[in-house]
């Protein structure tokens, strides 16, 4: 009974043990190291069971060829349950005896590990700033891979020398082609295709060390075919080259037809009677023939003026025009001055004939001018008389008509002496033609000369009181000329002939402007 | 007929004269390259540089092969305790076993660890090579590696005196050296302690000590010639 019940009781605190037992910590396990750069290195331990209690980890090692336990300098750095190893502490290609010791409170545990040679342990880190490029040039498209090493890596001093592989696989695809590098930090990747994606990876080592992981994997497209868009274009150079070649053929070997479609000849024109090769061909003559269709034309007369104003001419005062001549119509009248020698003979007796001839030798032309003709002696006879009885040279009215109508009058202009204004001809007196032994004299009328002597414009018809402008024999002009001007003047239309003929004179040598000779 | 030559012959003598001083001046260019000028000089000592350091990597490597190859065939365990350092009979060569110390050691010293280390394994690397073709056990591969290895080394050391005699002529480093050149003044050190190991601790000791040998003569490299590619 006993001894169940001491059983029992061993059973019970051995158990009570167990569920609150505390011990010493067991040792550690896993021991791992690894350098970065071939410069320094790091070991980590995995640590045993701590017994529930906390408990301190120690490390201690020793290097071959050199003598004494050394501690662990850091155990900080490269995390917990670790040792770092800065540079004054690692040596190469020598052994290294590490111990760990876990202490706690109950107790202690080590474990002892042994470290060849550091160098197997070198494990760098990945490669970095890896860029693909694609390049489409060439016949294929390739990519342009570049990296740098590791940068806490010492390439510079030939201390480290680092070798890379890379890897290139399609998105899609399982399998990785791997290629070696060597020393070099870049890589012209050519197997690659049209239109798919790729991812690039690369890792290196140092000194035949372990391999680093692998670098962030990069992407690159390589774009789409471009030969099926050469294909197009060539397909599409080819079939427009095609209706080109033709429509050269056609421009080339008939070009007589495409001139004539394109250029259709020009219809000549159609003319009745006009040969057009004779056109080409003829001479001047048979060209004007042929335009003209020979059509007999009159040969062209000289250029007679048909004179619509009326002249007046009138070599003295006393010239008078009668009423008869008054015409309906008022047009320029070219007034003559008494000392017109139009070919008019200043004689007192034979002026008249001479004068009537010479109308009548102008007149040929017109009929109405013959209606003058005929009224004029009539009306004339008192101008007549007075010429005989004086010195006075005058025109007589009826031969100082002169055929006012056609401006031939003045067919011979070498006489002219002035044209002043538009309406007066101040004609000088030259030669008569006819030759007359007459007192050649000299009158000058010119109306508008000299406007100071104008003593009366009645409507458009400006009488003059003459002054000295006539030469002696108008010296009694001029008293009649005093005279006249306290008289009225008279209308044409009286037909009164006065003593004071120069009145009359005045009134109808210059008042019927115009409407006594118009002629139609 | 003479009077067309007469203008043209002193053209000619000319361009003959022309051509041969061009001929000439790069024949001597050329010789001058590896007996005159200092740029050329360097420029071939950092080729030399190269060359060796090539060598040495690929010593390195195969080392590196036969050592993983004993390992899988002997499996030793990876944390021994109680091993608290290998007996490589080269041990007794101080080497500097860090970057700083090796940028901090003379040129001199550095290429004379360089030689010591190079003269040091080639008697043991030989006679490795005899026991690999005695040993069946070893295939062909493993064989004919040891006997490469061991042709590199004497190949590298060769080498490595014909970068020494450049520097030395080049006035880089002083010519105190001359005597270690010699091989027997450093056979006279390392008599007999590599038999005491076995294989494994000898590729073991050999892959060390190539990895060295190879670090060595980068740091050299890049602390004479550093413009060349470091």
């Amino acid at each position: 009974m006993r001894t169940h019940l001491g059983l029992v009781m061993l059973c019970v605190m051995s158990a009570a043990g167990v569920c609150s037992s505390t011990s010493a910590p067991e040792s550690p396990r896993q021991f791992d190291c690894r350098s970065r750069e071939k410069e320094t290195f790091s070991c980590w331990w995995e640590p045993g069971s701590d017994g529930g209690l906390p408990t301190e980890y120690r490390l201690f090692y020793e290097i071959e060829n050199f003598r004494g336990v050394r501690e662990c300098p850091d155990y900080v750095s490269a995390g917990e349950n670790s040792c770092f190893f800065d540079k004054k502490h690692t040596s190469f290609w020598a052994e290294y005896i590490m111990m760990v010791v876990a202490t706690n409170a109950l107790g202690n545990a080590s474990a002892q590990f042994q470290i060849p040679d550091v160098m197997n342990y070198v494990k760098p880190d990945p490669p970095v700033n890896v860029t693909v490029v694609v390049n489409s040039s060439a016949p294929s498209p390739f990519l342009e891979i570049r990296w740098k090493s590791p940068p806490n890596v010492d390439v510079r001093t030939g201390w480290v020398t680092p070798k890379y592989e890379l890897r290139v696989k399609q998105n899609d695809s399982k399998e990785w082609k791997t290629v070696d590098i060597g020393a070099q930090t870049f890589f012209n990747f050519h197997n690659v295709e049209h239109g798919l994606l790729y991812m690039v990876q690369v890792r290196c080592n140092l000194d035949y060390g372990k391999w680093s992981e692998w670098s962030n994997t990069i992407f690159a497209k390589i774009p789409k075919h471009r030969q099926l868009e050469k294909y197009f274009w060539i397909f599409v150079f080819v079939f427009s080259l095609i209706p080109l070649l033709t429509a050269m053929y056609i421009l080339v070997l008939k070009r007589k037809v495409v001139k004539q479609c394109l250029l259709p000849p020009v219809p000549g024109p159609k003319i009745k009677g006009v040969d057009v090769h004779l056109l080409k061909s003829g001479q001047s003559e048979d060209v004007v023939n042929a335009l003209t269709g020979n059509q007999n034309f009159p040969p062209m007369a000289a250029w007679t003026e048909q004179v619509e104003d009326f002249l007046l001419v009138s070599d003295s005062d006393e010239w008078l025009l009668t009423d008869t001549f008054a015409s309906e119509e008022k047009k320029d009248i070219f007034i003559i001055a008494a000392g017109l020698h139009l070919g008019l003979e200043i004689q007192c007796g034979d002026s008249t004939v001479d004068l009537n001839t010479w109308e009548k030798t102008d007149d040929s032309k017109e009929e109405t001018k013959s209606n003058f003709l005929n009224t004029e002696p009539t009306n004339l006879p008192i101008e007549k008389q007075e010429c005989l009885s004086g010195e006075e040279v005058s025109i007589q009215p009826n031969t100082s008509y002169v055929d006012i109508q056609q401006r031939p009058t003045l067919t011979d202009y070498s006489r002219v002496k002035e044209v002043n204004g538009d309406t007066i001809l101040i004609l000088n007196e030259e030669e008569i033609p006819h030759g007359s032994d007459a007192v050649k004299l000299k009158r000058e009328v010119s109306v508008p000369d000299d406007y100071s002597r104008v003593k009366e414009v009645n409507s458009d018809v400006v009488f003059l009181e003459k002054g000295d402008s006539a030469d002696g024999c108008c010296k009694k002009k001029e008293d009649h000329y005093t005279d006249w001007t306290n008289q009225k003047p008279i209308m044409p239309h009286d037909s009164e002939l006065s003593k004071g003929f120069c009145s009359k004179m005045i009134a109808n040598g210059y008042v019927d402007s115009v409407p006594s000779f118009s002629v139609k | 007929m003479s009077a067309h030559i007469r203008p043209v012959s002193p053209l000619l003598v000319v361009l003959i004269y022309l051509a041969l001083c061009s001929r000439l001046s790069s024949m001597r260019a050329a010789s001058s390259c590896t007996n005159g000028q200092t740029g050329c000089h360097f420029l071939s000592l950092a080729n030399l540089f190269d060359r060796v350091i090539q060598h040495s990597a690929r010593m390195h490597g195969i080392s590196n092969d036969l050592h993983s190859e004993f390992e899988l065939y002997f499996l030793p365990s990876k944390n021994q305790i109680g091993r608290v350092s290998r007996n490589c009979h080269t041990s007794t060569i101080l080497t500097p076993n860090g970057k700083e110390n090796a940028q901090r050691i003379a040129r001199e010293e550095l290429t004379e660890v360089i030689l010591k280390l190079l003269v040091a394994w080639r008697e043991p690397l030989w006679h490795f090579h005899q026991n690999m073709a005695q040993h069946h056990e070893f295939n062909n591969f493993s064989s004919n590696k040891s006997l490469e290895m061991s042709d590199m080394v004497h190949e590298l050391r060769r080498g490595v005196q014909k970068v020494v005699e450049k520097m030395q002529m080049l006035g880089v480093i002083s010519s105190s050296l001359g005597n270690l050149a010699s091989p027997e003044a450093l056979l006279a050190s390392d008599r007999a302690e590599w038999r005491l190991m076995n294989d494994y601790d000898l590729l073991y000791c050999f892959r060390r000590d190539s990895n060295k040998i190879q670090n060595y003569l980068k740091i050299l490299k890049c602390r004479i010639v550093p413009e060349h590619g470091c």
